[in-house]
């Protein structure tokens, strides 16, 4: 193609917007987590330097370790049973019976669910009294959950946070996932029954390794977006009881928005951010036997 | 299909009702809660179909006056994201998508690790930016705001759909004396429509469902979109579960539309966007 300069006019909106509201801002959010920035820096401009001063107190704080001991491990169980029923369901879908088109359609409805509404479906599911779930499980004959509060302990409220998630980012992981088996010529697994694999030597050996950049990419999708799980907790528990539900994401937007401390809420923005990297850069090296990841 | 034994053919068909019964449940018994009197939305023993019918939830919430104010406030946002996002998204695809540019692989290379930040991280300077600008508080702050986080999404989607269409159709437009710019207009644009489409619901239902940003920025009661209003009034009104679960499903049955209306060409440019890297 020729005109060395129409690209760049074309490209120009698109950058702008993204270096001026995103890559501007979180230079800028580094710098704060450096400085004393509060409500009255927002109005006069003026904060003042006090260099590590920020990460000192949040890593000495017990607290802090307590929520990111949570995010960890909910980010980490959302994102492993997200991408179990992913793959199970991309299976199932790929079987081709009656239906699995129209089913195909169906599991996309928590997907474009508005995550507010369904933080508080689930929240009424999961309600000690009325709930449908309570009544279904002691109808079965579990008593103990007859009246159970879920949402009066952390761990118990954590895992109905942890469900809905998996309900809501299992959708798109199955949907690629289908994609990509389709996209395998059938030539490999005709030779493979030739040589008498089973359906479960075709897919440890040849469907999941050659899928393995998309999985690679599915898994860095998933990661992101179930350690910004910010949402449904609002909603769900607002973090109670007694910011027992806190997770990185919602502290640091309290501290920032409730404490009007911007620059501790930076610096919790910016450790959220490390935790984040650490864990990317793990699952590359991890796939990475071969050189087979591009972006 | 045709090779599995009976054993296998009904345990497919069992999982598939379980996979099915998961994905709608919860919207059924949103629709189911708000169409119950409250009289049967509070019973310890819930049935699965709304015995007694009523509007009254419905109407409740369509008497406060503000109600209304929400609905247009969302639409006007997501419209306008909706429209410009894949206005922009639509011509950075194609600079993407068809030239060789100097420090391309940077540019996709940004435009991803852009959807890497956590939103938290960009909400204090954007904050602090925005009010300076006095646009916190304000609608186009939202835009503006929601275009950062659709755009590299959208970009992403228009990219891979625009190298799919092949080359050799514009090259014949330019021989046949277009200029660059017509023949994308007249040749490219036209056959790209899936996927703009496909982009510009995308664009749609995530400036719909957004929630952190209006959270943040919004302060007026008459400048609230849905979630943000639906999680005010469920905060407020616990015990109302009716009206809450009647606001809900109106905030959620555009979106839902909308999906369905064009689920085969979104469902395709999703597919494209993350397997197409």
């Amino acid at each position: 193609m020729r005109n060395k300069w129409l690209p760049w006019l074309l490209l120009s909106p698109a950058l702008f917007l993204i270096v001026s509201l995103t890559v501007y801002p979180l230079l800028n959010t580094f710098f704060i987590s450096f400085r004393e920035y509060n409500m009255y820096s927002l109005v006069t401009g003026m904060s003042e330097w006090i260099g590590f001063e920020h990460y000192k107190q949040v890593l000495s704080d017990p607290f802090f370790w307590t929520v990111l001991r949570n995010t960890v491990m909910l980010g980490f169980a959302c994102v492993c049973a997200t991408m179990l029923v992913g793959l199970l369901v991309a299976l199932l879908l790929n079987t081709n019976f009656k239906g699995s088109k129209l089913l195909g359609i169906v599991i996309l409805i928590p997907w474009v669910f508005p995550s507010i509404a369904g933080g508080i479906v689930w929240r009424w599911m999961f309600n000690d009294q009325y709930g449908v779930v309570n009544y279904g499980l002691t109808r079965l004959g579990l008593d103990m959950f007859d009246g159970f509060a879920w949402f009066n302990q952390p761990f118990t409220a954590f895992f109905v946070i942890f469900l809905m998630v998996v309900w809501q980012s299992f959708p798109f992981i199955a949907v690629s996932l289908l994609a990509g088996f389709q996209s395998i010529s059938s030539s490999l697994y005709e030779a493979a029954e030739i040589d008498g694999a089973n359906s479960w030597v075709k897919l440890t050996h040849i469907t999941l390794p050659l899928l393995k950049p998309l999985l690679l990419i599915l898994f860095i999708l998933s990661t992101i977006w179930n350690f910004k799980i910010f949402d449904q907790i609002y909603v769900m528990t607002e973090g109670g009881p007694a910011r027992g539900t806190y997770v990185l994401s919602l502290y640091s937007w309290s501290e920032a928005f409730n404490v009007l401390n911007f620059g501790k809420a930076s610096a919790i923005a910016m450790l959220m951010f490390l935790v984040l990297m650490a864990f990317i850069i793990s699952y590359i090296r991890l796939f990475r036997e071969d050189k087979e990841v591009r972006a | 299909m045709s090779n599995k034994s009976p054993l296998q053919k009904v345990l497919i068909y069992l999982f598939a009702l379980i996979v099915f019964i998961v994905s709608v449940f919860p919207f059924w018994w949103m629709v189911v809660s708000s169409l119950k009197p409250a009289a049967h939305i509070f019973s310890s023993t819930p049935s699965l179909w709304p015995d007694t019918m009523t509007l009254e939830h419905y109407l409740k919430i369509f008497l406060r006056a503000n109600f209304w104010v929400y609905f247009t406030n969302s639409l006007i946002v997501a419209g306008i994201v909706t429209l410009m996002g894949t206005m922009i998204a639509c011509l950075a695809g194609y600079a993407l998508g068809r030239f060789n540019i100097k420090g391309k692989n940077l540019i996709l290379l940004t435009i991803l690790s852009v959807q890497m930040f956590p939103v938290v991280v960009l909400l204090i300077p954007l904050f602090i930016v925005l009010s300076k600008l006095n646009l916190v508080n304000t609608l186009v702050g939202l835009v503006i705001t929601y275009l950062t986080f659709a755009l590299p999404f959208c970009i992403w989607m228009m990219r891979s759909y625009f190298s799919s269409i092949p080359a050799e159709i514009e090259e014949a437009a330019l021989i046949d004396g277009c200029t660059q710019m017509q023949a994308f207009r007249k040749v490219v644009l036209p056959l790209a429509w899936p996927g703009i489409s496909a982009t510009s619901v995308f664009a749609f239902i995530m400036a719909w469902n957004e929630f952190v940003f209006a959270v943040t920025f919004i302060q007026d009661d008459r400048l609230r979109t849905l979630p943000l209003a639906l999680q005010q009034f469920f905060s407020r009104f616990t015990a109302d579960y009716g009206g809450v679960m009647a606001a809900s499903t109106i905030a959620t049955i555009p979106v839902l539309l909308f999906f369905i209306l064009f689920q085969r060409k979104l469902t395709k440019g999703l597919v494209q966007g993350s397997v197409n890297t």
